[in-house]
């Protein structure tokens, strides 16, 4: 069970707001929440629900209005923009649903650029760089184009390479289907589920059933809290249970 | 129409801070070429109102009064094309001003009496003072300016040793003479004091000729025939000074300013073309898409290039007029400096065809260039900008590939962004380029008049020695003995001045002993005068004389041939002078005349005792000394006051343009990238590193063009200072491009170029991450 593995962050009060004129729009308060290594994390939710920025408070990418963010017992809330850039190149890599390649660099060069950050080895990290795009099925010829001279799918699965080519602690993705057809998003899902598959801790953002059922673990959040969450157990590929067990706590959780 | 206002307005709300910024550059280049074009449009026509207002003769010709007779004043007078003839009696000699300016001032000076009757060569008493004086005198404008003379303050006038105070009575402004660069100044007395020294110098009287010529005649033609008219009577003419040569003198500093100030704008001009060229293609780049949804929506492309032309054309225009309007508070200063060197008094006005010019030069060069970069959007379909079609068409070519490129892949990613931003680079490039001409030149300047005083000196002074001892007539000999013993002195030169007639004109000779020990030669083109038959001719005589010709020298109605060994030069006197041997000047004399000994200093710092010591030691020996290394340094102090308030000027205009157009590109560059600094950013890359690496993706370019420029320099900039010192006269200068010199404001401007750049690029720091997201 989830509760026996270990932490890697652990949320405390959290609490995000948006201050327009004079009125305060509250996100979500006194959240608390914790992630574990090697979990598939997905958070669902109805639009404006903060699930995105639930997940942009737990990476370091936004601050939280109040509450704390502990990172295996690093406090991450306190760090200054500097430092919290440092901290993401070692322990976070992005996906975003509108994917964020440099457009005046190729793909390979968009995932090169990201490991210059790590300090490792050049030729390692394109020996490396190679591998996971072997892994996404990105074609070498393909991996020299530029982003928009691409499929979005394509484009896609270059951003989750970017986006690990550090092997970061967790794999955030944002939407990472959201603007792709049907065919990109099932190649570029089968790629979460192979990371997962080698250990790789994900936290995935989604309004999507069908992206959703890749996690082991579904969180909703409903009102700023986390109004429940479902354990979906390993993904295979044909689970009518996983399906249908799903399907029932989002029903329960009013989607 | 209300919709392109529209859209006019958007453009300029949105880019306010960069508009401003551009405004300011373009009021900027206003202000000096408004100054320019006034002083250019005024100062002729001051010059000229004045002259009339005057009745200011064209023709002034001065004679030896033992010489004059009625006859020769009929023969002037039936010259053809002379209209009018006036004469006056005056005093004309060398006088040495005491305290003028802090030093003693040698100067021919010519004597006249204020009360003569004039209906030529009027003058103005501009200031008088209201008491009754002791010894009035009327001094011209340039001595009270120049000289720091007040009313009713004392000027001392020593002729031949002797000492005569006055008080300064009044100053008058007269459009005869002027300034020193004619080698000819005036002063008036009242009738009394003027009897009392004509009574003194008996032997310098006096005639002056005052001539009005007939409208169609040629100055030059009357001139000469009137040199003839003169010469055929056999009298020597002291001098023969036109009005053409007079106003060429009095106006030569106003020129210059006016070149060197249009110069200065073209090259801010340039530089807002370039700025505005950048900015309009940067625009289309990034508001492709919203041009697009307007032409979608079917607005015309004239109208989209109208949107984006003329908020340039509005903001020209308007910052324009503001820099118009502020060039009339500069105008006053630049006036009352031009009025101490020209001698002559002026103010401006508002100057309408300048206004209308300026306005129009500035509007129209920006408008143009902008429409060229902005009608491409013409060719530009909707679909492929709102598909961003246009932007991967410029990404063809994968410059320095992170896989197969070795190197640092950080500076790799530097050098992609400097391929990335061509087109912002060559605009950098070419700004920085031009920009640096402006540092180079006042670098050069700085130079050669606050660290080498010298180079500059030299090119505008003649023969300047540290003491000059003015020994009596049969004590030359045991002075330099005297001095070849001090072993304070250096050494010490028999040089003289006087006036001869060469040809058919007048000029100023410099007679030595030996040319090839004086401090400062002046001879550009083949060699000084050695024996007694040989002559160096002034600039002036190069057109129509060549070396190896035989010249006529005229002294004291004695006329012999010399040989012409070569060409001087004298800024003063306009290239009408010549260079004797002391043996060849005296060849025309019965007896040797009385030179003057040039003293050499080992220390120029014991100048001022060595003048006193000779001059209370050897009053047996000695007429007057002069201590004229402190004049000389007094006039490098002034010319080094100007260059330093020049170069700083020069310098923060510079640094305010490059201010303004490292704010421009930057913030561009920052819109631009935003997304792309926030992707940065959400890898993990810091604020710092990619502060560094949009500092570093323009600093190289702008660099390496200003290295480049400055290294070049050392070859166009002696062209540049060449050109102006011809236009003063100067025809070889000393003036050293000092390499060294050059690097180190080349460095300055680089460490401030990335100084502005890390602070303008610090709004990075602001741009996070999340930016992302919220997009």
């Amino acid at each position: 069970m989830s509760n026996k593995k270990e932490i890697i962050i652990k949320a405390t009060k959290l609490k995000k707001s948006f201050i327009t004129g004079d009125t305060e729009q509250t996100i979500f308060e006194n959240l608390d929440l914790n992630i574990y290594r090697g979990d598939f994390t997905v958070i669902m939710g109805s639009s404006g629900a903060g699930k995105s920025t639930l997940m942009y408070s737990l990476s370091g990418m936004d601050r939280p209005s109040s509450g704390e963010v502990v990172w295996n017992d690093k406090t991450i809330t306190s760090l200054s923009d500097d430092r919290l850039a440092i901290f993401r190149r070692k322990n976070c890599g992005f996906v975003f649903q509108q994917i964020y390649l440099l457009d005046k660099m190729s793909l390979m060069d968009n995932v090169l650029t990201a490991s210059a950050l790590s300090g490792a080895n050049k030729k390692e990290s394109v020996k490396y760089a190679k591998e996971l795009f072997e892994l996404v099925n990105i074609p070498e010829i393909t991996r020299k184009k530029f982003p928009s001279q691409v499929s979005g799918g394509e484009a896609q699965r270059a951003g989750i390479v970017r986006a690990v080519i550090n092997k970061p602690e967790i794999l955030f993705a944002d939407e990472p289907t959201g603007a792709l057809n049907s065919n990109n998003s099932t190649a570029v899902l089968d790629v979460f589920t192979k990371l997962h598959n080698d250990g790789q801790s994900i936290i995935l953002v989604t309004h999507d059933k069908k992206t959703a059922l890749r996690g082991n673990r579904v969180l909703y959040v409903k009102d700023g809290k986390i109004y429940g969450e479902c354990d979906l157990g390993v993904y295979t590929s044909d689970s009518k249970y996983r399906e249908a067990k799903l399907n029932n706590f989002l029903t329960e959780m009013g989607w | 129409m209300k919709k392109i206002a529209n859209q006019i307005l958007y453009n300029l709300k949105k880019e306010k801070s960069s508009f401003i910024s551009f405004g300011v550059i373009i009021l900027i280049t206003a202000l000096i070429l408004n100054c320019a074009a006034v002083l250019l449009c005024q100062v002729d026509s001051a010059y000229d109102t004045k002259f009339e207002k005057l009745s200011t003769a064209t023709l002034n010709a001065i004679v030896p009064e033992v010489q004059n007779s009625s006859e020769l004043e009929k023969a002037i007078d039936e010259t053809e094309k002379v209209e009018k003839i006036e004469s006056h009696t005056a005093i004309m000699t060398e006088a040495t001003v005491k305290d003028f300016n802090g030093a003693d001032f040698t100067m021919n000076t010519v004597f006249y009496n204020i009360d003569d009757k004039r209906t030529l060569n009027n003058f103005e008493i501009v200031n008088e003072s209201e008491n009754d004086v002791d010894n009035p005198i009327y001094i011209p404008l340039y001595v009270s300016n120049f000289g720091g003379f007040a009313l009713n303050d004392e000027i001392i006038y020593v002729i031949d040793g002797k000492y005569h105070s006055f008080t300064v009575a009044g100053v008058i402004e007269e459009m005869q003479y002027g300034n020193y660069g004619l080698g000819l100044l005036c002063v008036y007395l009242p009738k009394e004091e003027f009897a009392e020294l004509a009574d003194s110098y008996s032997d310098k009287a006096v005639v002056e000729y005052s001539m009005s010529v007939k409208s169609d005649a040629s100055l030059d033609e009357v001139k000469d025939d009137v040199s003839k008219a003169i010469e055929n009577k056999g009298v020597m003419a002291l001098s023969i000074l036109d009005s053409e040569s007079v106003k060429g003198t009095r106006t030569m500093v106003t020129d210059l300013l006016v070149l060197i100030l249009a110069a200065f704008a073209l090259i801010i001009l340039a530089v807002s073309v370039f700025l505005s060229n950048f900015k309009v293609k940067n625009a289309i780049e990034s508001e492709i898409t919203n041009m697009s949804v307007l032409k979608a929506l079917g607005y015309t492309s004239a109208q989209i290039v109208a949107s984006i032309t003329l908020p340039y054309a509005i903001v020209s225009l308007l910052f324009a007029v503001l820099g118009i309007g502020l060039s009339y508070t500069l105008l006053p200063v630049l006036c009352s400096v031009l009025t101490v060197q020209s001698g002559f008094s002026f103010a401006v006005s508002f100057d309408l065809l300048s206004f209308v010019c300026v306005a129009c030069i500035l509007c129209g060069v920006v408008s143009f260039f902008t429409y060229i970069s902005a009608r491409k959007i013409k060719k530009t379909q909707p679909i492929d900008g709102l598909r961003g079609n246009i932007s991967s068409k410029h990404t063809k070519k994968n410059y320095f590939p992170l896989e197969e490129t070795r190197g640092n892949t950080k500076f790799l990613l530097v050098l992609k962004q400097i391929i990335a931003s061509t087109k912002q680079n060559v605009m950098l490039f070419l700004v920085s380029f031009v920009l640096t001409v402006l540092i180079a030149f006042s670098g050069t300047l700085f130079y050669n008049v606050v660290v080498e005083p010298d180079n500059f000196m030299s090119a505008l002074s003649d023969e300047v020695a540290d003491v000059i001892i003015y020994p009596k007539s049969d004590s030359v000999s045991e002075l330099e003995l005297k001095l070849g013993n001090d072993n304070r002195v250096q050494n010490s030169l028999k040089y003289m001045s006087a006036i001869v007639k060469i040809e058919e004109k007048t000029v100023t000779a410099f007679a030595c002993e030996d040319f090839s020990k004086v401090r400062n030669d002046v001879c550009y083109m083949g060699e000084n005068p050695k024996d007694a038959d040989e002559i160096a001719l002034g600039s002036a005589f190069e057109e129509n004389m060549k070396i190896g010709d035989t010249v006529r020298v005229t002294v004291d109605g004695i006329t012999k041939s010399f040989q012409v060994t070569g060409f001087v030069q004298s800024v003063n006197l306009q290239g009408e002078l010549c260079e004797l041997s002391l043996e060849g000047y005296n060849s025309f004399f019965d007896q040797n005349q009385t030179p003057a000994l040039y003293v050499y200093l080992e220390n120029a710092d014991n100048a001022e005792k060595i003048t006193k010591e000779y001059k209370s030691d050897y009053t047996a020996l000695v007429t007057d000394t002069v201590n004229s290394y402190k004049l000389q340094t007094e006039a490098q102090d002034m010319y080094m006051g100007i260059t330093v308030v020049l170069v700083v000027a020069i310098f923060a205009v510079t640094i305010l343009i490059v201010l303004f157009i490292l704010y421009i590109v930057i913030k561009s560059l920052l819109v631009k990238r935003r997304q792309e600094l926030g992707i940065y950013k959400a890898m993990g890359y810091t604020s710092s590193q990619l502060i560094l690496q949009t500092t570093g993706s323009f600093m190289p370019v702008s660099m390496v063009a200003i290295v480049l420029s400055s290294f070049l320099a050392i070859y166009y900039m002696p062209a540049i200072y060449q050109f102006i010192f011809e236009t003063l006269g100067v025809m070889k200068n000393n003036i050293e491009i000092s390499f060294g010199f050059l690097m180190l404001f080349a460095v300055a401007q680089i460490l401030v170029n990335i100084m502005i750049s890390i602070i303008l690029c610090m709004p990075i720091r602001k741009i996070s991450a999340y930016v992302l997201i919220k997009e």
